[in-house]
């Protein structure tokens, strides 16, 4: 079937299953930065912008993207070099697997917390799983970018 | 999950027809079990277009529609004022935002799952499901009773009500299913429901009977509810561990309740 995705304000015609998973096809139009993970919903290292929302795009039917706005972690410009940069000063980038995906929610997290706090944090970010650093690094340099002690 | 074709129908007659013409059509709800299971179905029906997102107070009820994301749930202030942190304690822990943003009230309740926290959560309160065929059938009953099966849900009907209720859960990590949760409320009277037993939550009857006789009685209450519920073994805990749990869980959530 044919499907009009707009992905980073860029309007894509392309052709999916009926039953493609939105990684599949953002990966396909060469949005490297989606990661494939688990592919069941656990890890979050798909985790893309719906609308502004964090979402899996493992378990969000292309479909079903079609008049929604889909944001991947090159489309946040500016605002992603800025959380990249805390987390990095703080040693916290290993193999940058899980990257992609934690800065765009902790964009989203940014919006969303009007009073963070660091147990609020942890739990917005309870759905990122990271394989090496140990967390602790990158909940630093997080801290730093929302502004929390 | 694996299907020929997606249909987004324009009203809800025309998706019950698709449904009942078709045996092997399914209604999506979060589609959380896109990769989950290799079951293959002919048609999916997609009701994005039918308005089903919505958390609606009127003079009686709150109503949810059955799109409605569990993330939406989680910070409702309408739900939050009427039902304190129910709803939200039994969600907060799912996978995480990304997941909850997606995952639908629907689905969740639907499915029957016996990991479904929100299943327990929604027991204690006085709640009905309106169905497109079916019309309005009360919460407990549907969860006890396994005649509908093809049929769609539009929406959660929560009656509101001056009281108390809360949930209470045991999980060993933070974004796994529970090993056993149990919520309880006061109304017009003491509902105590218990679930992920593994299986699915249910109401208790008799240890609720004798609260409610005398709420001065809630250790004996809570120790009823491992004769009245079976509790089974999976991978996150045994039988035995739950049966040791749950008169716990029971006594505390009574005892706030009670306060």
């Amino acid at each position: 079937m044919k499907v009009n995705l707009d992905i980073n304000n860029r309007i894509y015609k392309t052709y999916i299953d009926a039953d493609e998973a939105l990684l599949s096809v953002l990966r396909k139009l060469g949005y490297k930065s989606v990661k494939k993970g688990c592919d069941t919903g656990a890890c979050g290292v798909c985790s893309v912008l719906i609308d502004g929302k964090p979402t899996l795009s493992c378990q969000f039917l292309a479909a079903r993207a079609e008049g929604h706005k889909i944001t991947t972690v090159e489309g946040l410009g500016k605002d992603a070099d800025e959380i990249v940069d805390a987390i990095v000063s703080e040693g916290a980038d290993q193999c940058g697997y899980c990257g992609p995906s934690l800065v765009l929610t902790t964009y989203a997290m940014k919006k969303e917390l009007k009073d963070p706090t660091i147990e609020k944090i942890k739990h917005y970010l309870a759905g990122n799983l990271c394989r090496c650093s140990g967390f602790e690094g990158q909940l630093r340099g997080i801290k730093r970018y929302m502004g929390v002690k | 999950m694996r299907f020929e074709k997606i249909v987004k129908p324009k009203n809800f007659e025309t998706a019950l027809k698709i449904l009942k013409d078709d045996p092997d059509s399914v209604i999506l709800g979060g589609t959380t079990f896109l990769r989950l299971s290799d079951k293959k179905y002919s048609t999916a029906i997609d009701l994005a277009d039918l308005d089903l997102d919505y958390i609606i107070e009127n003079e009686d009820n709150i109503e949810i529609g059955a799109y409605t994301s569990l993330r939406t749930i989680e910070k409702d202030t309408i739900i939050n004022k009427h039902f304190g942190d129910l709803l939200p304690k039994a969600v907060e822990h799912i996978i995480g935002v990304q997941f909850r943003n997606n995952a639908k009230i629907g689905g969740a309740v639907f499915g029957r799952l016996g990991f479904s926290e929100i299943i327990t959560a929604l027991l204690v309160l006085d709640c009905e499901l309106q169905f497109e065929e079916n019309g309005i059938v009360p919460f407990a009953e549907f969860v006890s009773n396994w005649k509908i099966k093809r049929d769609i849900l539009k929406k959660i009907v929560i009656k509101k009500k001056p009281g108390k209720c809360l949930y209470k859960m045991l999980r060993t990590s933070d974004a796994d299913f529970p090993i056993l949760s149990v919520a309880v409320s006061n109304f017009d009277e003491i509902k105590i429901s218990v679930g992920t037993r593994p299986s699915i939550a249910k109401l208790s009857q008799e240890a609720s009977r004798m609260i409610n006789s005398d709420n001065s009685k809630i250790i004996e209450a809570s120790n009823l509810i491992v004769k009245e519920f079976t509790f089974g073994d999976d991978m996150r805990a045994s039988g035995k561990y739950r049966e040791k749990i749950a008169p716990v869980l029971v006594s505390r959530a009574l005892q706030e309740v009670l306060s």
